[in-house]
């Protein structure tokens, strides 16, 4: 049997990167708002980093905040698709940091915050068929060890045919579109020196070093 | 000598706006003007457009036209020096910044980002390319928009608060700049809101003209 699955790499074909945020359950809140539209931004691909890079922060910033993702990646066009066939739309996933300045989106455009360049390491891309179930995927962060994520994906608020149902009613998402679904909770700050270390059940594992821009 | 055709839609992999660039347009929307950096946002790729009409998602009824001059990348760069930041144009394209303004007002009330009310497909429209050598002064060109043949928008890329190259140097600090990017740098006074039904045309100096219906989409 031929096992082959062709060799994707994001870097090159991915032309949107959308992000949507607030999308895990709080454990501290009993109500779970899943009638509110999902909180969406963007980050340009020039933020797509794989391993073998380091995380840069920019000059001056001292901090920022990682996210641990599951990133999906779109396969077919997607137009005005409803929720019962979106799956269908999706050539597989990766494993993403969603690194960004800090949370105050008041004071500073969220470009910035969010799409610095390096501010989307990634790991390599998993084939859809690799994941039985996407609704129990454990997601693991930690720096320098410790750890500060520890996730499971049955707590999305929107889960993934919905975002991509929601998505392809204003965007028309396309072959190798990335769409970071959420991150649970576990924020904390990384400085230069650190290493992030993420996984995505034993399907992927990542380490990036930060470093800040002299 | 052959010139290449540029076809900004195909190479174009990143868009970055800059908002409140120019003095009048800041005050007309009741908006502070930026003044240490320029407020940047981003729109995807998929926004844009280059013929055939701009489509209101369904139920939003309403957009705000922006025009604007759109600086179109050449050479890639990374902490570009302002001095050298011209050197990275290979050109220029009109642009409409199409915006869902009480989409956008409503997101900011709740402290959710800008992009559904600036990336929903068609909200980028663009002229065809213009190279840079067609271009004198890039600051000194006239932005003209009127809808239904009437003008909302004159005005003039001299009044721009963060040049293009200031502009160009502080993106790249941030964002590596990559051929074939495209950067909007603002739009003058006059945005006003167009529905289903209206034409809006537009023009920069004497070096493009677009013309795109408005329609609302039915679903």
């Amino acid at each position: 049997m031929n096992d082959q699955e062709p060799k994707i790499d994001l870097k090159s074909i991915c032309k949107n990167i959308i992000g949507i945020g607030k999308n895990y359950k709080d454990p501290l809140k009993e109500h779970v708002p899943t009638d509110e539209d999902p909180f969406i931004f963007a980050k340009p691909t020039t933020s797509l980093i794989t391993e073998g890079s380091s995380i840069q922060i920019p000059k001056g910033w001292g901090t920022i905040i990682h996210e641990v993702e599951l990133g999906v990646v779109i396969g077919k066009r997607a137009k005005f698709v409803s929720e019962d066939i979106a799956m269908d739309h999706v050539l597989g996933y990766v494993l993403a940091l969603d690194m960004g300045k800090s949370l105050e989106f008041d004071k500073y455009p969220i470009l910035l915050i969010k799409g610095f360049d390096t501010s989307c390491p990634i790991s390599d891309f998993i084939p859809k068929s690799k994941i039985n179930n996407v609704n129990n995927l454990n997601l693991k962060l930690s720096v320098n060890g410790n750890t500060r994520h520890d996730g499971n994906t049955q707590d999305l608020i929107h889960k993934i045919p919905k975002l991509i149902s929601y998505l392809s009613n204003y965007f028309t998402l396309d072959y190798g579109d990335l769409i970071l679904t959420g991150t649970p909770a576990g924020i904390s700050t990384v400085k230069h020196g650190d290493v992030i270390e993420a996984s995505l059940e034993n399907l992927a594992n990542i380490k990036f070093p930060v470093v800040e821009i002299q | 000598m052959a010139s290449q055709v540029i076809k900004v839609q195909t190479v174009c992999r990143n868009i970055i706006a800059v908002a409140r660039n120019y003095t009048e347009h800041a005050k007309e929307l009741g908006n502070p003007v930026p003044k240490e950096n320029p407020l940047v946002f981003g729109k995807p790729v998929s926004s844009i457009i280059t013929e055939g009409e701009i489509q209101i998602p369904h139920g939003w009824k309403e957009l705000h036209h922006e025009v604007e001059l759109g600086v179109v990348i050449g050479k890639p760069g990374k902490f570009i020096k302002p001095e050298n930041a011209m050197d990275h144009v290979m050109g220029y394209v009109l642009v409409l910044d199409m915006t869902a303004r009480s989409i956008q007002q409503e997101l900011k009330k709740q402290g959710y980002p800008w992009f559904l009310a600036k990336g929903f497909d068609t909200s980028c429209p663009i002229s065809d390319f213009i190279p840079k050598s067609a271009v004198n002064d890039v600051h000194n060109l006239n932005l003209k928009l009127a809808v239904n043949g009437i003008i909302k928008q004159n005005g003039n890329t001299k009044d721009m608060i963060f040049k293009v190259p200031d502009l160009l140097s502080y993106i790249s600090n941030y964002f590596k700049l990559e051929y074939g990017d495209l950067i909007l740098t603002g739009t003058p006074s006059g945005v006003s809101g167009v529905k289903h039904g209206d034409i809006i045309e537009a023009s920069l100096d004497d070096l493009a003209k677009i013309k795109f219906p408005v329609v609302e989409n039915e679903k």
